[in-house]
């Protein structure tokens, strides 16, 4: 490293503050209207596309176009990492090294708390971490959210026509008939409850699968422990109903794995339009500062939904009968 | 009922929403509290402490923001 790159914030500031300065003549001349909130993805087109016979019409949606740009981005990083190991050169450069760094930091934290039990653990920690990072983070990317069909409605906006085929909906009163909304092609995947809960199901089925492995039909004593009833009777009827107990609590565990994730993202998400809608124009910097705030959420959120099933996961491994087990 | 009995119900259970973020609160102040205690002990740990920290913050935060989007559900969507 002999040659230092030169100091460029000398020139970068300018374009700090030229961004900065079109953000607000942008925003002061075209307020920002406030946003279309809807729980339930949009759907993209008017007609299902095909019926399938058992599970419904498929409609897409935009949080399912998410998913697969998701998808797309975490099968590039991969297909990149594969070409780059099978080059043969031994020091990772680029993505691959900064996959490795990651994927090694990782290994290393199932390692320390799942033990032995890390190589069938880890896929499931890293995919879910990684899937859920990147959608998170899609709703950074301008465009997200703003850019769609443009939809009629009773409660909407009023039509400018900026280019051919191109319009905008600005703030304002519109006339009867003539009110319009924007239906969004892509919509941060988080927040909807398609995604997050079918993610926790799959986190909470595959420890229960894991955790069958790891200890054989004995797992099962843990949701309905009948080991100790006949041994001492009134104790063991307490047993019984605590491990009753902890069969509902693994199902708590969906609910809470898929509201945390959903509850987080949905409200970043209204709250990045709605600070902007608010606030008056010179105060558009704020909504930098949501942005970086959504940032940091993004990434611990994706962290404690990973770092949860892991920790699940290698609690299954062990049950908590162990060390009786050990005495016996 | 007319509309602004109903408009002015849905400001005041979104604000009344809000109050859960009283326990969010109590519950990031803490974790911090007993993350910055353990780290002024021992300074050493506070590398692997601040990471517990943080895990505990999202957890208490997250009450909080469900509490935001009930507010934001009462406002907007119904």
């Amino acid at each position: 490293m002999e040659n230092k790159r030169k100091w460029r914030w000398g020139v970068n500031r300018w374009f700090v503050f030229a961004a900065m300065a079109l953000a607000i003549v942008g925003a002061s001349i075209f307020p920002a209207v406030s946003p279309h909130i809807q729980v339930a993805p949009e759907a993209l087109t008017e007609h299902p596309l095909f019926t399938l016979p058992v599970i419904g019409e498929f409609i897409p949606t935009n949080t399912l176009v998410a998913v697969l740009l998701v998808d797309v981005i975490l099968i590039t990083m991969a297909l990149l990492v594969r070409k780059a190991t099978r080059s043969g050169e031994l020091v990772p450069k680029g993505i691959s090294g900064a996959v490795e760094a990651l994927i090694e930091g990782l290994y290393n934290l199932t390692e320390s708390t799942a033990g032995k039990w890390a190589k069938s653990i880890f896929p499931w920690f890293a995919t879910i971490t990684l899937m859920v990072l990147f959608a998170n983070w899609l709703e950074l990317i301008p465009g997200v959210d703003s850019i769609g069909i443009l939809h009629q409605t009773q409660h909407g906006y009023p039509l400018i026509q900026l280019s051919q085929g191109i319009a905008a909906i600005v703030r304002g009163e519109a006339a009867a008939g003539e009110a319009f909304n924007v239906i969004p092609y892509v919509r941060v995947p988080s927040t909807d409850l398609n995604f997050t809960v079918s993610l926790a199901i799959i986190s909470v089925v595959m420890t229960q699968v894991i955790g069958l492995r790891a200890q054989g039909p004995r797992y099962l004593s843990k949701f309905f422990n009948v080991t100790t009833i006949f041994k001492k009777p009134g104790l063991g009827l307490m047993d019984l109903l605590v491990s009753i107990l902890e069969l509902i609590s693994e199902f708590s565990k969906v609910l809470s794995f898929s509201f945390r994730l959903f509850g987080n993202i949905f409200a970043g998400s209204v709250l990045l339009f709605l600070v902007g809608s608010i606030l008056p124009a010179g105060a558009v910097w704020m909504q930098s500062g949501i942005l970086l705030f959504e940032f940091f959420i993004g990434l611990i959120q994706a962290v404690v939904f990973g770092m949860l099933t892991m920790v699940f996961m290698s609690m299954a491994t062990h049950g908590h009968g162990d060390e009786e087990h050990a005495e016996a | 009922m007319t509309g602004d009995l109903v408009a002015a119900a849905k400001l005041i259970g979104a604000g009344l929403s809000m109050i859960g973020a009283l326990g969010g609160g109590v519950g990031i102040g803490l974790s911090v509290q007993g993350a910055l205690t353990g780290m002024a002990r021992n300074p050493d740990a506070s590398g692997n402490l601040l990471v517990y920290m943080i895990l505990g913050i999202a957890f208490s935060e997250a009450i909080a923001i469900y509490c935001l989007v009930i507010a934001f559900l009462m406002l907007f969507v119904l």
